[in-house]
């Protein structure tokens, strides 16, 4: 479903390239599948209205960027107008702070808890957590258990149920702690007495930070919710969890412009080690399906030397094992060939998602095989024979099945580059195209 | 529950009424000055024609548009996912364009019953649950499943309860062998609720905590099993065959698919994904209190096609009500007339 939808946003801003002069109807389109997009991924309905008439305004009526072509100006200002909604960039300082953790039920606050518990330790901060969560069966079990494992201290009590209490002598026994989370009751704002209660937790611990914790698959109710703890607590960050399912987020969003935050942390997975600093780029190409505009920009800017990928020459057709190996070194500095291609102006060409779709597990292993390789059989890979085959595998220690999938998988590159070289017109720069559609 | 959309769903029938009444009396207007000389167009004169000899008239598919699109936006913001959204409005078009109406026939009964089918074909029917477990040979078996969050745990205390408070005998397998603190949260429930709960330690195989539960239940003569899962995504293959394989060990007779009230577009993706690799047979929605718009038990339902059990709508054991369709769309639309 996602997929295709991606496909047709994309199909919409193909047809913007080539034109000279933007034209109503083919951005109205592309704002109409913008849409399509956000709602599916549980942005408040309201917000992707004003965000579309923004981007329409203003491809519109601005003019565009000298030397920029129509698609280059459009992308750009839905790229602006989508950061605009990631809400502010958000600072963690490592130092002594205080952290109130809120949010509903069941939307992971207590692994959440575990796993900044977990992020403060790594970068040396003495760490302690609070269980307040008085109400849930079995939470202060699951709090503490999690906390032996990274030997961090959890203070608690499951047989006292004043939370006010426990958190008051919590806060003296861990005293010598930097870093204070406190771990409350889930809650949904519509409960009185449990929110009273949140509002007193914070006056008592004087709280640094109240963060939101919000579920990637939390839907238009988000908005509401947020409002509600942000009127009891000030909520000064949100953070998103479960984004290692297919939710898309955008719930987390309703929750940012209702508080006047940004999202400071993201879960996806089920260990402690599983939270990022939040990195609106890599969010909003989840959010639209599409590559991972700026950050690609910045690495293709920091790793791609010219030497490094030559696209010139792969597009002519002169693929060999060899331009595979470069291409899987610059790639392990800038990430997925999927978002890599899906930068290149190649117009309609359909890319097959078995050549584009390498794990970086693979890729490294391919490299161990290629290194089993000589020089004659990187530069002529048709060389490669049943018995050549064997010493490869040999050599490298891998089954001579990967040696052929290997071969496998460049055969199809090869064949992919030559459908790129018909539609990309040539002439055309990696690192020119990039810079434009990062230029801010 | 559904009172957002309860409040929606009357604003978008008013816009309905009026678009077509103008539309209407637009008609009659027309048929005024035209009637002296008739119009080539086939459609404008069959249109003058019914006019005359039937007194009907006829609703154009022009006229529907905007209230459409207003009823679209008035799904999407209740949660009812995309998808589901364009399906619902495709319908009362299909149902409405072109559709004749007697002149003094309210225009609101109409569109009300089109609403109607339509909410109801989306919902499916109920189901009654002890009816279910009775034709069931002992002991009915329950697999619950769902991603993390959406409160299975508590979920099963909650059936238990409504299981026990109907006269059946229930056992607890305790399948959640990952989560930290989940046998824990499951064992004082059931003792709370005083059930039997059959256990192995944590990171124990919980297929093998399935398969003696059901033991247990045959050999004491127990009326239903209910069995908690961890929670997992649809998209990590190792965690769906777990349970697969759970399936096949415990062989319920009902798999349970549970997810949240607050859910979005999401809801769509991973009914269906669940649904694919393990199959699904019934649903139970939690956190209904939380949410006055209802949107997603309208998306799951319509996706799985299977029937919606129970709403769960808050944290005591109690807070358990059977989903009654016809019940929650009179609530909707008010009582039907033909009813």
């Amino acid at each position: 479903m996602l997929d295709k939808l991606s496909t047709s946003l994309k199909d919409a801003v193909k047809k913007l390239a080539g034109k000279t002069v933007i034209d109503r109807a083919s951005v109205e389109e592309l704002v109409k599948e913008l849409q399509r997009a956000l709602i599916q991924a549980d942005v408040n309905v309201k917000l992707v209205m004003n965000l579309s008439q923004a981007i329409k305004t203003r491809s519109l009526d601005e003019e565009p960027l000298k030397g920029m072509s129509v698609r280059e100006h459009v992308l750009r200002i839905v790229y602006q107008e989508l950061v605009k909604l990631m809400g502010p960039v958000t600072t963690v300082p490592l130092q002594s702070q205080k952290i109130l953790m809120a949010g509903l039920q069941g939307s992971g606050k207590t692994t959440t808890t575990a796993k900044l518990a977990r992020y403060f330790q790594k970068k040396g901060l003495k760490v302690g957590v609070i269980c307040a969560d008085t109400y849930r069966p079995g939470a202060y079990t699951q709090i503490s258990t999690l906390c032996e494992r990274i030997n961090v201290p959890c203070f608690g009590d499951p047989k006292n149920p004043d939370a006010i209490q426990l958190v008051k002598e919590g806060l003296n026994s861990l005293k010598s702690a930097e870093v204070i989370i406190i771990d409350t009751q889930g809650r949904h704002a519509l409960e009185e007495s449990l929110i009273d209660e949140i509002i007193e937790l914070n006056i008592l611990t004087k709280a640094d930070h109240r963060w939101l914790v919000i579920d990637a698959a939390l839907g238009q109710q988000a908005r509401e919710q947020a409002e509600r703890f942000h009127a009891a607590v000030n909520i000064d960050g949100v953070l998103i969890t479960k984004m290692d399912g297919t939710a898309k987020g955008g719930g987390a969003l309703s929750a940012v412009a209702a508080t006047g935050s940004g999202i400071v942390f993201i879960g996806q997975g089920e260990t402690v080690d599983d939270i990022e600093r939040f990195d609106p780029d890599g969010f909003i190409s989840r959010l639209l399906g599409m590559g991972d505009l700026k950050a690609l920009v910045e690495r293709a800017e920091e790793s791609l030397k010219p030497d490094d990928v030559n696209v010139q020459a792969m597009l002519a057709g002169k693929f060999t094992l060899r331009d595979m190996y470069k291409q899987l070194e610059a790639l392990n500095k800038m990430g997925p060939l999927k978002q890599i291609i899906s930068m290149l102006p190649l117009g309609n060409v359909e890319l097959p998602s078995e050549a584009v779709d390498v794990t970086s597990t693979k890729m490294g292993k391919y490299r161990i095989i290629m290194d089993s390789m000589n020089n004659a059989e990187l530069d002529d890979p048709t060389l490669i024979s049943g018995s050549r085959i064997q010493r490869i595998a040999r050599g490298s220690g891998s089954h001579p099945e990967e040696v052929r999938e290997l071969l496998k998988h460049y055969k199809m590159m090869k064949k992919m580059l030559k459908g790129v070289k018909g539609a990309g017109q040539g002439g055309f720069s990696l690192q020119k195209i990039m810079k434009r559609m990062g230029g801010a | 529950m559904f009172d957002g959309l309860k409040k929606t769903l009357q604003g978008v029938k008013e816009k309905f009424n009026s678009e077509i009444i103008d539309n209407e009396e637009s008609d009659k207007l027309e048929n005024i000055l035209t009637r002296e000389e008739p119009v080539e167009n086939h459609g404008f004169v069959e249109k003058v024609k019914v006019f005359i000899t039937d007194r009907e008239f006829i609703i154009s598919s022009e006229a529907l548009n905007e209230p459409l699109s207003e009823l679209e936006f008035a799904l999407l913001e209740s949660d009812v996912a995309l998808s589901v959204t364009e399906e619902i409005s495709g319908h009362i078009k299909k149902d409405l364009t072109g559709k004749r109406r007697k002149i003094g026939e309210p225009v609101d009964k109409i569109i009300e019953e089109s609403l109607r089918s339509a909410l109801l074909q989306v919902l499916g029917e109920g189901i009654n649950f002890p009816e279910f477990i009775r034709s069931k040979k002992k002991p009915v078996k329950m697999l619950f499943t769902g991603v993390n969050g959406t409160g299975k745990t508590t979920t099963i205390a909650k059936v238990g309860n409504y299981l026990k408070k109907n006269g059946f005998s229930v056992v607890i397998g305790a399948g959640d062998t990952y989560r930290a603190g989940a046998i824990d949260q499951i064992d004082i429930h059931a003792e709370r609720l005083g059930i039997k709960v059959i256990e192995h330690q944590e990171g124990a195989d919980p297929s093998a905590v399935l398969f003696d539960t059901v033991q247990y239940a045959e050999s004491h003569g127990i009326d239903v099993v209910l069995a908690d899962t961890a929670g997992r995504f649809h998209n990590k293959v190792n965690l769906m065959n777990q349970l697969s394989k759970m399936k096949r060990v415990m062989k319920p007779d009902m798999v349970i698919y549970v997810d949240e009230a607050v859910a979005g577009n999401d809801a769509v993706t991973r009914s269906d994904e669940f649904q694919r690799s393990i199959g699904i047979d019934a649903i139970i929605l939690t956190k209904a209190d939380m949410d006055s718009r209802g949107g997603a038990a309208i998306s799951i339902a319509h996706t799985l096609g299977k029937p919606l059990i129970f709403l769960g709508s808050g944290q005591g054991y109690d807070d358990l009500m059977p989903f009654i369709p016809e019940k929650i769309v009179n609530d909707l639309l008010g009582e039907s007339p033909n009813a």
